[in-house]
């Protein structure tokens, strides 16, 4: 078992070293293992068609597809003005207005760098506009941009349920904690409702603050209704969007492929017939954006695969998991080891590679030390969001700084406060499992 | 005429790929309706979708390799003088290479020596070597892709069209930004 971790690891390691793509560097390390394993590689094949092609898998484009053309349909942007309206004369309330915002626009799309972009692009310039500072505006976006991926539905979810839905717990897992809750993607989504309200409450509280400070003050005197009745009417088929896309999911109509699919669908009429503001071009753009994102990650996807089913076989994480306890035994502090190596992974790595190279390590760990499947995916998710908003591969810091005009640096040092408020979240999420595990308790799933 | 045909065949994966998402998100579409309108569902509707998803995947992957969309860890980099850089993008692109050939030649003798035609899909009948040649199809033009890019960098002293820069005012800006972040992360 030695020699198949150093040879498995150390190329892995070398070949991201030298830079090569990810999923090359997988794959290469897996290849290298099965042929120092003295094993037939031609399983490769089989798990290259098998791995990407399954039905909840397809979510995952039918998602960026949607969220994509959201944006050129115009419903990302009603959605700001109707959070925009409802923070009225709060101290920092433009800042607290993005925050809301994202967890809207969250709630349509799955991802974490459109969320930012989405909200940002309008809110970014609104709030220097209002003499906040760029830098600040642009941290206040980039660190709930993050967000997008916790409150459902959310494509590193799918991705980890995917991952995870293969892994069975194993039976000296089953033996010391009896049974264990089933993992499905639904469930997953229900349960990132609560946790991600909890992030967006910290943000809050930290920009209350800094913003009282700071003078910050609101958007006008008073909450005007007028305002807010005439958002609301000019977004109603915006804020239909995420009740179609999650009622349809919990009433069983649909499956969260379908889901996204009906997305797509329901957006094409609203940017087409109801706010007529569809073009063709962006449209066929979309596709475009679509096909290359999906087909770069799903090349991590089937490397991960035979990578992960490498480690399974040889009882890894079992192993890793033996280490662990016999450091300590203390379920808090395992969790802050593993929320510690995930937020560094998270600084490092895309979220959904992250996702699906480490999801067959941890969770069989996690299984062994008797905890809930979906608990472990929302603080997995969570705290690999968090990478999003720390260099040096915060693709949310990026984008707000494309967005805002300032320097990456200059935002990720803004956006300290709020990376500690998030990880602190994070840390109640994981010692609080009833956050997670109890709305999809109360809904019956 | 022929500009454009050139144009055409430069751009295929991107074409097949749009016409494939187009399919299957329809497709499924039209299943969902079915179900819940009429209580009738394709029996093949699942499965054809499921698979044109397979080959809409990679052919992407070699589409993404077009635009060097493949994320890479560059950041380490930024420490050293750009040949660096440059040099280890060359040996790992060679590595890829490597890696494609063997795959191919491990696909190409699982769909044509290992495969036969009785080896179906579940509900179209239809032998499962066509839809496996998708590997090998799709390793080959990713390969023929990462050397283009390689030929234009070093002999046209052309960087590849990536993503975002082809379009830069595009909708989705993040998502496009993204490759060139990493790819300029060396500098």
């Amino acid at each position: 078992m030695t020699t198949l971790v150093y040879v498995l690891f150390g190329v892995f390691f070398l070949l991201l070293v030298l830079g090569a793509p990810i999923a090359i560097s997988l794959g290469v390390a897996a290849l290298a293992t099965y042929l120092t394993l003295g094993e037939n590689p031609l399983a490769f094949v089989q798990m290259a068609f098998t791995s990407v092609g399954a039905f909840p898998l397809m979510a995952l484009p039918a998602f960026i597809l949607a969220g994509a053309l959201m944006e050129v349909s115009g419903i990302s942007k009603r959605l700001v003005d109707i959070a925009e309206a409802f923070a009225g004369p709060v101290s920092g309330g433009l800042a607290a207005a993005t925050v809301f915002a994202c967890m809207f626009f969250g709630a349509i799309s799955g991802s974490g760098p459109a969320t930012t972009a989405a909200v940002g692009m309008l809110m970014i310039p609104a709030m220097s506009n209002r003499g906040y500072d760029r830098g600040y505006a642009s941290a206040v976006t980039a660190s709930t941009g993050g967000l997008g991926v916790v409150i459902p539905p959310s494509i590193p979810m799918v991705i980890f349920g995917i991952s995870g839905m293969g892994l069975q717990p194993p039976s000296e897992a089953i033996a010391e904690h009896g049974t264990f809750q089933t993992l499905s993607i639904p469930k997953l989504f229900i349960a990132g409702i609560i946790p991600g309200m909890v992030i967006a409450g910290f943000i809050l509280v930290v920009n209350y603050f800094i913003s009282r400070k700071r003078g910050y003050c609101g958007l006008s005197e008073h909450w005007s209704m007028a305002d807010i009745r005439t958002t609301l009417r000019r977004g109603i088929w915006s804020m239909l969007a995420p009740i179609i896309i999650l009622g349809g999911i919990y009433s069983g109509l649909f499956t969260p492929t379908e889901s996204a699919v009906v997305a797509i669908f329901y957006t094409l009429v609203v940017g087409i017939f109801l706010h007529k503001e569809l073009e063709l071009k962006p449209a066929l753009k979309t596709l475009e954006t679509t096909t290359w994102i999906t087909g770069r990650v799903l090349l991590i996807l089937f490397t991960a695969t035979v990578f992960g089913r490498l480690l399974v076989e040889n009882q890894v994480p079992s192993y890793i998991a033996e280490i662990m306890l016999a450091v300590t035994d203390n379920l808090y502090l395992i969790w802050a080891m593993i929320i510690g190596f995930l937020l560094f992974v998270g600084m490092f790595m895309e979220t959904l590679a992250a996702i699906m190279i480490l999801t067959p390590v941890l969770l069989p760990i996690m299984y062994m030390l008797g905890m809930d499947p979906v608990h472990v995916g929302i603080v997995v998710v969570c705290s690999l969001a968090i990478g999003f908003q720390t260099p040096p591969l915060g693709e949310n810091l990026f984008v707000a700084s494309g967005i805002g005009g300032c320097s990456v640096e200059e935002i990720s040092l803004k956006a300290l406060p709020f990376a500690a408020a998030s990880i602190t979240a994070i840390f109640v999420i994981a010692y609080f499992p009833q956050l997670s595990l109890w709305l999809p308790r109360v809904l019956g799933y | 005429m022929k500009k454009k045909l050139l144009y055409l065949i430069d751009n295929i994966e991107g074409y097949l790929c749009q016409f494939l998402l187009v399919g299957f998100v329809v497709l499924l579409f039209v299943q969902i309706v079915m179900r819940n309108v009429f209580s009738y569902s394709i029996p093949w509707g699942d499965e054809l979708a499921t698979y044109a998803f397979v080959w809409f995947a990679y052919l992407g992957a070699a589409y993404g390799t077009k635009l060097s969309a493949h994320n890479r860890i560059t950041f380490q980099f930024k420490m050293f003088p750009q040949w660096v850089a440059t040099f280890c993008e060359l040996l790992t692109d060679i590595i890829w290479i490597g890696f494609n050939i063997f795959f191919i030649y491990l696909s190409y003798d699982f769909v044509f020596n290992r495969m036969n035609l009785f080896w179906t899909s579940q509900t179209m009948g239809v032998p499962m070597k066509y839809f496996y040649f998708i590997l090998p199809i799709a390793f080959i033009a990713m390969t023929i892709r990462v050397v283009q890019k390689n030929y234009l960098k070093f002999f046209k002293k052309k960087n590849a069209p990536v993503a975002e820069e082809k379009e830069f005012d595009s909708i989705d800006k993040t998502e496009r930004e993204e490759p060139r972040l990493k790819e300029n992360g060396g500098e």
